[in-house]
């Protein structure tokens, strides 16, 4: 039915400029009060993701592992899919745990349908993508792995088969991205490579690393990086690999772990951004057909504003100080600050940490995924934080240390920075795990963002939002569309699409707004790679407009 | 045993050691010369190479400024900030794990960053806002203040010690 509000407006030239942008949205009233419950036993979440040993001693053990939440049944709701690594005990694997696919059963609450899904992948797991590869209309679903990586081909009815070939890297590979890099209308398949290791050298792994006079694992220095990789799709889910005719050679073989890509310079092409562990980060800019260049060093976003490379986990991407164009936040280790890049336009970008209140909060926390989404619906991207040591023997060391298991971080925009209101939103901040991927989005359909946890030797995390609300809700569905843009009188928000992100886990793909004072939106334009433009005036709040070309 | 001659024991064959090894035969001390010789050498030929690896973005990023092209400019100042691109970056990182640092002291004295050879942290911070300041620049005298800021960076590594 909503299709046919639609307008679609084909623009004669790709190089589409967005609009100036005017103010952000503006807040009914001064931010408050987020509060966050965890409603995993009861929303039926309970399934325990493995990672080898609990004593840790090889850094494959460290890395936890992702999750997606994406519709798989095509029914309305946000189902979950939880990655699952292996169980070890000894120099012995215990349990190849399989990967959980929960069913939303429509009011946040979930059944485990692994088995009907065909999901129930029990490779050693570590990250996951959702993209429809094949053009069918229904979501697929890709799996990274210490091990092949593997590709699931969905069917729209929650059932998925495995793919007979699958692209992706034999190796450790972490953060994925399905995303249409050549802007030929299918998608293409960014894959980060971490280190080289084999399960033996798991299996036999000791402790060996001098850390606060404490043996813990080894690594990463010292050893050898995994390669990144991008295969083209041939439209038809069949893909090759197309790395070094892309120009996305890991000429360092850096330890590549979380992944994104977004159109930062607003060209109606997506770039890549790649999270290294303890080197600089890669920035390819797409020049449109497909071919990047490393920008890193002269973007501003592989180091922090000292020149420093930090040790790269996760990322998040998303329009933080309302100017209308994409920022990055990048996740780093403990004693050292998530880094918050501003995008100044042109793909240049300059650390805005410390201005923005980032570096305090963040600073002692070993952190991992983030996500940049409007809590309180008052119209400013707030930023959500997952935490957890990777060393066991964290919580052998002094008392002031935050330890191993480690409560998460929700930071309050105020506009021009952040708060960090984590100690005051609720008893599911104060939820004490060691967490890896997080991934955002609407799991009760009441309008406001849900988050998922995933958790390091148990179960998830599931944070129902029971936030103050600051303003109505909009959701908009606009399958590729590569950024949308709702106007409330002068004042105007941009969300961009955002492929892979976080750590390893991808969030829902439908572009979600938080109105602040504004009754209505006065109009909503979903913007497609190929320049489409669909316009929709005079929209109602509390509601999913969907979009299509 | 009594402990008194146990002592005295252990003395005689410590001396006798150390006569030992003092009666190293000079050809075997010379070749250990010669080896520390070239050990020295290898450092001083890493450290050229990186100036001269250096000279080439400095030269490149001078050329673009002239031309009034900022963005390859900039470019080639932050590769020079960053003592080559992520190519020389994997070789870097490649020596840090066979245990390799060039600059070890400086590491440990809080002045380089791991595997550096030339640039310091401190020229790397004044050399990658030279660089930020270029790109951002719009105006001539703008790209001339972050260009004459970067150089005064860059001038004193290229001459070395």
């Amino acid at each position: 039915m909503t299709r046919a509000w639609v307008v679609a407006l084909v623009l004669a030239s790709c190089g589409d400029e967005p609009a100036p942008v005017r103010a952000p949205i503006e807040p009914v009233a001064a931010s408050g009060a987020l509060r966050f419950v965890d409603v995993a036993a009861s929303a039926g979440v309970t399934a325990t993701t493995w990672c080898g040993r609990p004593e840790k001693p090889h850094l494959l053990e460290s890395g936890g592992t992702g999750l997606a939440l994406f519709d798989a049944d095509r029914d309305g709701d946000l189902d979950l899919y939880l990655v699952n690594g292996w169980r070890l005990a000894g120099d012995q694997v215990v349990e190849r745990s399989k990967n959980v696919f929960y069913s939303n059963r429509g009011d946040g609450t979930f059944e485990d349908a692994t088995e009907r899904s065909g999901l129930g992948d029990d490779g050693w797991g570590c990250g996951v993508e959702v993209g429809d590869v094949d053009g069918n209309g229904a979501l697929d679903v890709f799996v990274t792995h210490f091990g092949p990586d593997v590709l699931y081909l969905g069917r729209g009815d929650g059932t998925f088969e495995r793919a007979s070939v699958s692209p992706g890297l034999d190796g450790w590979s972490a953060g994925a991205a399905l995303f249409d890099g050549d802007r030929d209308g299918d998608l293409d398949l960014f894959v980060s490579g971490y280190i080289e290791a084999t399960l033996e050298e798991v299996l036999a792994a000791e402790p060996t690393l001098d850390w606060k006079d404490l043996k813990v694992m080894f690594g990463p220095f010292g050893m050898e990086g995994e390669r990144d990789a991008y295969f083209e799709n041939d439209g038809h889910g069949v893909f090759r690999d197309a790395t070094e005719e892309a120009g996305m050679v890991d000429v360092g073989l850096y330890y590549g772990f979380g992944v994104l890509a977004c159109d930062f310079d607003d060209d109606l092409d997506l770039d890549v951004y790649v999270a290294n562990d303890s080197n600089p980060n890669y920035f390819y800019r797409n020049d449109g057909t497909g071919k990047f260049k490393e920008i890193g060093l002269w973007s501003g976003a592989a180091l922090e504003s000292s020149g420093r490379a930090q040790a790269g986990m996760g990322v998040a991407a998303g329009d933080v100080d309302g100017d209308g164009r994409a920022d990055l936040l990048v996740t780093n280790f403990a004693d050292d600050f998530s880094t918050l890049y501003l995008n100044h336009g042109e793909c240049l970008f300059r650390d805005a940490t410390s201005p923005w209140g980032v570096r305090g909060p963040t600073y002692e926390f070993l952190s991992w995924g983030a996500v940049f989404e409007d809590f309180d619906l008052d119209g400013r991207r707030d930023l959500f934080i997952a935490n957890g040591h990777i060393y066991p023997q964290a919580d052998l060391v002094a008392a002031d240390s935050l330890g191993y298991a480690q409560t998460n971080l929700v930071l309050l925009n105020e506009g021009k920075r952040f708060r960090d209101v984590s100690d005051e939103a609720g008893p599911g901040l104060a939820v004490k795990a060691s967490s890896r991927g997080v991934a955002a989005g609407d799991l009760d359909g009441d309008g406001d963002v849900d988050l998922v946890i995933a958790n390091v030797d148990s179960a998830p995390t599931v944070l129902r939002n029971e936030s103050t609300r600051r303003g109505a809700w909009l959701v908009v569905d606009a399958p590729g569309a590569i950024r949308v843009e709702v106007r409330c009188g002068e004042q105007r928000a941009v969300r961009h699409q955002v492929y892979g992100g976080s750590f390893c886990s991808p969030s829902d793909r439908r572009f979600h707004f938080g109105l602040g004072g504004a009754a209505r939106a006065d109009e909503v334009v979903a913007v497609w790679p190929d320049g489409t433009r669909v316009e929709h005036k005079d929209v109602a709040p509390s509601r999913v407009l969907a979009l299509s070309r | 045993m009594n402990p008194k001659l146990w002592i005295a024991g252990a003395l005689v064959a410590g001396f006798g050691m150390l006569s030992f090894t003092q009666e190293t035969p000079k050809a075997t001390a010379d070749t250990y010369g010669s080896l520390a010789d070239t050990i020295l050498a290898v450092k001083r030929t890493e450290a050229n190479f990186v100036r001269a690896l250096l000279d080439g973005h400095h030269h490149a990023a001078l050329s673009f400024h002239q031309r009034g092209n900022s963005e390859r400019a900039s470019a080639e100042m932050s590769l020079f900030a960053n003592e080559g691109d992520n190519a020389i970056g994997g070789v870097r990182k490649r020596l840090l794990e066979g245990g390799h640092h060039h600059n070890a002291d400086g590491e440990s004295k809080g002045l380089y960053e791991a595997g550096y050879v030339v640039v310091t942290k401190k020229a790397k911070e004044q050399l990658l806002a030279a660089s930020a300041a270029m790109r951002a620049a719009k105006t001539d005298a703008e790209r001339s203040a972050a260009w004459t800021q970067f150089d005064a960076a860059a001038a004193p590594l290229l001459k070395g010690k």
